[in-house]
């Protein structure tokens, strides 16, 4: 009976140090290794700081989006491409017949969102950890989302917008769309704070500088006509600023030009990292570059290679230029003269049966003859990595000091009290570069200056994404085939981002969703 | 006080002691041979006393009362009882015919099969022989219902795929694999070890909990018998493999005048001037594939002493790829060991140890892509170094000879299990089961250059290394009581905990430039240690989990059957407040075959009703409520990069497991002698907390920014209602002649019913430039396809002028021969907005239908396997001009009255490749899996060299499959959002087989 019992309590005692040993309890769990960082438990060091800084410049690299459809947009250029349907995004761009839906502006809103939200995330943080040159690091991050919300407000308006930090999950259900006013003012409050707080000089290139900060604040005020607040800003960029016009226009698109004497602010970009289409905002390298190439089937023909034919400019642009300019030979490619050169060249060189390296294209859609010249693939070294369509070097020279003169000049003109002296001074500095002698200054005052600024700016900043806003701000949207008064002016908000906000924001004018 | 222990047992169970003991002997037979019986259980009925039967059949039993009823029970037959009445009790034991005592593992523990009230498939070894799978997973297709298996490609080694009754998740359909009380994997198993395999289909298998939501796979592995001498099995195999199927595609003069046709549509010059000397051209796909062989050996000896068993096997499989074998093979080997000793008569003590190594070769998916696309005008050899093909298409046989790799893995498996038994009825066991895997991969890709551009082209020769161990340890400890109350009243009771830790640990590394270009020197050591591309990485994983369980199991007279259970599991990669959670079953069961009314009836001889009801979990979501710092932020600052910090992936706080909540009610019934049985299942699942990755959030919360993310949030619900019948008829049973029939069916239907914050959810893909067509949407089978609805093509343009404008759709000019998409929306124009629903991935039904016997010394069998309605998306075609294209184009539409669903070809931009049903197939299938046929020679000459038996037989894999779809293989797999686009998929292989079975 005893042993019976003794076998029983055994067990009990067995089955209960087992369960004991076994089961241990939840704070097991709690020993588990991860090997990461946490978000929100990082800016500890300058180190972190700096680092989210450089994180915060990377999805400028995305922006060529806004440069290549804000191209599209405009009168320019027709989008091109392999097919109609190839891009159906930025053919109805092209076509002034997009509507809320359309994955490009979808990914351009929030490509510049994330732009936002990584310069946020470091101002969000700014006063966890003190060290030296901290408002450098601050400033370029208020630059930044300066510079990401500009371009929101440019495309799409009103936007959202949080001034201690990054979005967070259901904002988009409270924070209502602050009308452009707002959005302006916030953007100033950003430059002014990184004016005031950056130099004429940079720890590194490629980092935004005073006058970046300035030449910006100049085109934000001149987007909402403060002409006198342009000029007076823009000034500064010129007089005190390290600018000057580099004297060859061509050299400016070449790899040798960039981050040269003209260069305000010039979003970087390299090729020694590949990509793929499957994250296109991931690549190092300028993605519009290789989508707006010639559709080579003969393989490279230096100094150009090969791409996809997108943003083709049109016959009508081509005539803008006036004999004697010698940028349209920079800006404009075109193809049939280029092959025929090219061909007569090999012709004397070899064998005149041998027709095997005679460049040969297709016909991409909407084919005009004509292509970007100022950002298509250029040869490329031996340490490119592919996908080489993708991974193109092309800094995109977003602020040039050309476009910070003709800035000036049209404040200058517009201002409540113009100066048409000093916006001709500057005008004429651009043209002179332009002919290669000053026997084409423009002489008029008033509004034909106006018009002549705003033709000069066409030409100058062709196929560098400006075209589009320049219109619609100065009220000549309707140049632009297709283009719908009191609609066009702004793109729509994506339709799934008024579906997330449930409610909270509405469509633009004249888009129903 | 043995006395004592003795009275308190009979008092304890009831029985009436007698003072008289006898000491029992007799032998054990086998009642049809009269063979005798080693190893045959003799237990005296309510004790733990009890011996078994030695080599000769023969056993003893001391100190046994008059009246005691023995026990008889050995594997496979049916068990016995008989009162002793004196001192010599001979017994004959019978095979056990009808399988309603077959011993079923359902957790935990054991129950018979005709006690069993959860919804549960067995397949036994005799399935695995005649099936001679390479993974045993494709030994469930077919014959078991409610299963369904889909192979992710045909390819040598690739992954089988289970489901249990249809797709339910996004995430993971996987069920839970048992094997032998650890937790294992099918592939990594030689199914010649398998004694059985055991599906739990619905809530019972919430004793797993957390793990078991999507069913769970019991594999029980061999073991030999004690007392029985060694026997030695030696099988082999050897197989001549071929692809099932070869598409039509276009040769190089139709491919000419095709093309021809369509550059003279838009107006260009054509390509082709002299058509006349073409002839038939390269045919890609003949050079792509070969014969292959497969070949398998497999030994093991089995047998047992008076308190050991052991099973002991070793196995090699070697199989070449269909595609290319020279880039494309696999080889598994095994040697496994199964111990069990018993140390006392209380404790016993057991190992089970399985020892793998993989290893394989392959090559890019995209190589049958190339050879379907790539121009027949083109020599075998000849790269398109005029870019005449584009950028994306090259010629596949180049691509091969620049595919280098290799993969190998190898670990080890099983536990150690020391079962205790204190006092009678109860068992403590307590187990380690573990699991290591260490595997490496190596992939060399040398520089390229297939033509002008090609996208495949590389500038720089780049070698990518990888090693990655796994290491799971589950310690689980349990107790089950077993024990009868008051004559009627069986109870089981199960109480138990599992505590397991996963850890992952993986180095990832990439070198560039490799010297002399060449894979022999692939290795990172000797590539360019100062190139900024070089790269490493790791990843390192920690699941830990801690689980209680309780389940009471109980009977009155076998009749009126009910069983509850319990289990709190807690996973620690989940936020601590929400990381714990119980998951429960009850399941009852009637047998109205013991009621009165039913006891005698001559039809029927079993029918049982059941019923179940639970919720259990599906583990994924791991560690999503965390925010990583894993974004990529580099920029380039000073003409280098630079590589910053940015957050990764949105984190889900709420982040949990998928829960699913399971109905099922059943019915077993047997009829005329056990010929004939059928189980009949309903059953619904509510998959709830669904994970939905990428859930689409505000690009203002900048996901979009590199390497970030959306979240993945648990918002969703989808349910499954279905019902199986399986029916077994055995038509013949005798010893020299048999014949079974075997059928079942199983209807599944998916529907969502809820997505959180929006309306659906997208994904897959198709062709390019095309919108996602699969989604997720409320009202919908999960993954359907949405698409334009096509309505013939036009005939003329009077037709064109009176159909709604399609040029919403992105080409402005539609012509005669066009695809006319229908308005769906009504609203006057064709755009995106009139995509429908046109078809989904999962099948409406699958059915298996199997027919074994035997005549004399020949035995033969067939499996059939069916799925009906289901769709299948043909996306293996790159639409460019001069792509290669199916042959189906040779019917397209010439002039009015010519096809009405091809539409014409040209190379003006039209809105015919356009995603729409013009590319979805019907997938439904029927496949004649396997048919056998074999010989069992007369041994009777050959028993004195040791031969108990000798059969060849000759088999066929895959013989023929009777489908409407046009693609390679349209078992395709049918999982979630974007399952059921084929882009090329490697096709099942047909194998012929010759094989072998010898036992000593």
């Amino acid at each position: 009976m005893k042993n019976r019992t003794k076998n029983i309590a055994t067990s009990i005692i067995i089955i209960a140090s087992l369960f004991i040993v076994n089961g241990c309890s939840d704070d097991y769990l709690d020993n588990t290794k991860v090997y990461a960082e946490d978000s929100e438990s990082f800016f500890n060091s300058e180190a972190d700081y700096y680092s989210a800084l450089v994180a915060a410049y990377d999805p400028l690299q995305s922006t060529y989006i806004n440069v290549l459809m804000g191209e599209i947009a405009s009168n320019n250029t027709l989008c091109g491409g392999e097919t109609a349907t190839n891009v159906p995004g930025y053919q109805q761009v092209d076509d002034m017949i997009h509507s809320p839906v359309n994955s490009e502006l979808q990914s351009l809103w929030s490509l510049m969102f994330g732009g936002v939200n990584r310069a946020a995330y470091i101002i969000e943080f700014q006063d966890k950890t003190d060290f030296i040159g901290k408002e450098i690091i601050i400033g370029e991050a208020r630059f930044l989302r300066a510079y990401y919300n500009f371009e929101l407000v440019k495309w799409f308006g009103a936007i959202p917008i949080k001034a201690e930090g990054r979005f967070g999950v259901g904002d988009e259900k409270t924070i209502p769309r602050s009308p452009k006013a707002e959005v302006y003012a916030f953007i100033e409050a950003d430059l002014k704070y990184a004016v005031s707080n950056l130099s004429y000089t940079t720890p590194q290139v490629g980092r935004a500088t005073k006058g970046s900060a300035e030449a910006l604040l100049g085109k934000v005020y001149l987007y909402q006509d403060k002409f006198t607040e342009a000029a007076a800003v823009l000034e500064d960029v010129i007089t005190k600023g390290p600018y000057m016009l580099e004297t060859d226009y061509n050299k400016i698109f070449e790899a040798a030009g960039e981050n040269g004497v003209g260069a305000v602010f010039e979003v970087q970009y390299t090729d020694v990292e590949g990509a793929s289409f499957d994250c296109l905002q991931c690549s190092e390298g300028n993605v519009a570059v290789g989508f707006q190439g010639v559709r080579f089937t003969s393989g490279e023909h230096e100094p150009y290679t090969y791409g996809f034919s997108f943003n083709v400019p049109t016959q009508e642009m081509v005539d803008q230029f006036e004999a004697g300019d010698n940028r349209k030979e920079v800006a404009i490619l075109d193809i049939d003269a280029f092959v025929e050169v090219r061909k007569q060249e090999l012709l004397a060189d070899s064998d005149p049966n041998n027709d095997d390296d005679f460049p040969r294209y297709t016909l991409g859609y909407e084919h005009t003859g004509f292509f970007n010249k100022k950002y298509i693939p250029r040869v490329r070294s031996a340490n490119a990595a592919g996908d080489l369509n993708l991974t193109n070097p092309n800094n995109y020279r977003a602020i040039r000091f050309a476009d910070v003169l003709l800035m000036a000049s049209e404040a200058n003109n517009r201002k409540s009290t113009p100066n048409d002296t000093k916006a001709r001074l500057y005008l004429n500095r651009v043209r002179a570069r332009a002919f290669g002698n000053t026997n084409n200054e423009i002489t008029t005052g008033g509004t034909a200056l106006t018009d002549a600024i705003y033709q000069e700016r066409r030409v100058e900043l062709v196929g560098e994404g400006h075209q589009f806003f320049d219109l619609v701000r100065t009220g000549r949207g309707t140049q632009i085939p297709g283009f719908s008064t009191n609609k066009n002016e702004l793109f729509p908000i994506p339709i799934e981002e008024i579906q997330f906000s449930q409610g909270k924001w509405t469509q633009n004018k004249g888009y129903t969703n | 006080m043995r006395k004592q222990i003795t009275l308190l047992f009979f008092i304890l169970i009831g029985f009436c002691a007698t003072a008289q003991t006898i000491n029992v002997k007799g032998v054990v037979k086998e009642a049809v041979s009269g063979s005798v019986l080693p190893g045959v259980s003799v237990v005296i009925k309510g004790t733990v006393k009890g011996t078994e039967s030695d080599f000769d059949g023969v056993y003893n039993l001391m100190n046994v009362n008059a009246g005691d009823i023995l026990v008889f029970r050995y594997l496979g037959y049916k068990q016995k009882e008989v009162a002793v009445l004196n001192a010599t009790l001979n017994v004959s034991l019978e095979i056990a015919t009808e399988a309603l005592d077959e011993i079923i593992v359902v957790g935990y523990g054991k129950q018979k099969r005709k006690d069993v009230t959860g919804s549960v498939s067995l397949v036994g070894e005799e399935t695995l022989e005649a099936l001679k799978p390479i993974d045993a997973t494709t030994a469930l297709q077919g014959t078991t219902s409610g299963v369904a298996v889909n192979l992710s490609s045909g390819a040598p080694g690739a992954k089988v795929n289970i489901l249990i009754r249809g797709v339910s998740s996004n995430t993971n359909n996987q069920p839970l694999t048992i094997v032998d009380g650890y937790e294992g994997d099918l592939n990594s198993i030689n199914p010649n070890d398998i004694e059985s395999i055991t599906v739990l289909k619905d809530a019972q298998a919430a004793i797993y909990g957390i793990k078991g939501a999507n069913g769970v796979v019991l594999v029980t592995t061999k073991i030999g018998k004690k007392n029985k001498a060694p026997t030695v099995k030696y099988d082999t195999y050897a197989a001549i493999q071929q692809t099932s199927r070869k598409l039509d595609y276009l040769n190089a003069t139709e491919y000419a005048l095709v093309l021809n046709e369509a550059y003279a549509a838009s107006g260009q010059s054509l390509p082709f001037g002299n058509i006349g000397q073409l002839g038939f051209g390269s045919d890609f796909q003949e050079e792509l594939f070969n014969d292959a062989l497969l070949m398998n050996h497999n030994i093991s000896v089995s047998g047992g002493g008076e308190n050991s068993r052991y099973f002991i096997s070793a196995s090699r499989t070697e199989q070449d790829g269909i595609i290319a074998k020279e880039n494309s093979n696999f080889v598994r080997n095994n040697i496994k060991l199964n111990l069990g000793i018993d140390i006392s008569e209380k404790l016993n003590f057991s190992v089970i140890a399985n020892y793998f190594t993989t290893a394989s070769e392959g090559f890019a998916g995209s190589v049958l892509f190339n050879g379907l696309n790539y121009a027949p005008t083109f020599a075998i050899d000849e790269d398109d170094t005029n870019n005449f093909l584009g950028i994306e298409i090259i010629n596949p046989l180049s691509q091969l000879r620049n595919t280098f790799g290799s993969y190998n893995g190898s670990g080890i498996e099983g536990n150690f299990k020391l079962a205790y038994t204190p006092i009678e009825d109860l068992t403590i066991t307590s187990r380690v089961g573990y699991k290591i895997f260490n595997d490496k991969g190596r992939s060399f890709t040398p520089i390229q250059n297939y033509g002008a551009s090609k996208v495949f082209n590389t500038t720089q020769s780049s070698v990518y290394q990888y090693k990655q161990t796994s290491t799971r340890v589950v310690w689980e400890t349990f107790a089950n009581y077993e024990k009868t109350f008051a004559k009627d009243h069986n109870t089981t009771f199960t109480l138990g905990t599992s505590v397991q830790n996963d850890l992952f640990d993986g180095i990832y590394a990439t070198g560039i430039n490799v010297p002399n270009n060449s894979y022999d020197f692939a290795d990172l050591s000797l590539t360019d240690p100062q190139n900024e591309q070089r790269n490493l990485n790791s990843g390192f994983n920690d699941l830990r989990l801690i689980s209680y369980f309780s389940r009471l199991q109980y009977d009155y007279k076998g009749k009126y059957l009910f069983s509850g259970l319990v289990r709190r599991d807690a996973a620690s990669v989940f936020d601590k407040d929400l990381r714990a959670d119980y998951f429960w079953s009850a399941t009852t069961g009637w047998k109205i075959s013991d009621e009165n009314f039913l006891k005698d009836s001559k039809t029927i001889n079993f029918l049982k009703l059941r019923a179940s009801f639970g919720t259990l979990g599906n583990l994924v979501g791991n560690n999503l409520n965390r925010s990583f710092l894993s974004g990529e932020g580099t920029y380039v600052l000073d003409g280098a990069l630079v590589d910053g910090t940015a957050q990764g992936r949105i984190p889900n706080p709420q982040a949990q497991w998928e829960t699913a909540e399971k109905l099922d009610i059943g019915l077993d019934l047997n009829l005329f002698n056990d010929k004939v049985s059928i189980v009949v299942d309903y059953f619904e699942e509510s998959r709830k907390n669904l994970l939905i990755e990428n859930f689409p959030v505000s690009g203002i919360l900048g996901t979009s920014a590199p390497g970030g993310g959306n979240p993945t949030v648990n918002a969703g619900t989808s349910k499954n209602t279905g019902g199986e019948f399986a029916i077994n008829y055995k038509a013949l049973d005798t010893e020299n002649t048999s014949l079974n029939f075997a059928y079942n069916v199983t209807y599944v239907k998916n529907k969502v019913t809820e997505v959180t914050g929006g309306a659906f959810i997208e994904g897959g893909s198709f062709a390019i430039g095309n919108l996602a067509p699969s989604r997720m949407e409320v009202g919908q089978s999960i993954g359907y396809f949405y698409g334009l609805q096509t309505d013939g093509v036009f005939q003329n343009q009077a037709e064109v002028n009176a159909h709604p404008s399609q040029n919403g759709l992105g080409a402005t000019v539609t012509s005669p021969g066009d695809i006319r998409y229908k308005d769906m929306n009504k609203d006057g124009v064709i755009d995106f907005n009139d995509r429908t629903n046109i078809g989904k991935p999962q099948a409406d039904f699958f059915m298996g239908f199997n027919v074994s016997g035997k005549y004399k010394k020949w035995d033969f069998s067939m499996y059939l396997y069916s799925e009906l309605g289901k769709e299948i998306v043909r996306n293996y075609e790159r639409f460019l001009p001069n792509s290669n294209k199916p042959n189906y184009y040779l019917g397209r539409w010439t002039g009015e009255g010519t096809s009405n669903s091809i539409p014409r070809l040209t190379n003006e931009a039209t809105n015919n490749k356009l995603f729409s049903d013009f590319f979805v197939e019907d997938g439904s299938f029927l496949r004649l899996q396997n048919v056998q046929v074999g010989y069992n020679f007369d041994v009777s000459t050959l028993e004195k060299v040791g031969v108990a038996k000798l059969r060849i037989y000759t088999s066929v894999n895959n013989l023929f499959t009777l489908t409407d779809y046009s693609g390679y293989d349209p078992t395709i797999n049918g999982g979630a959002i974007g399952a059921g686009i084929d882009s090329g998929n490697y096709p099942s292989a047909k194998q012929f087989i010759l094989g072998l079975n010898v036992e000593f």
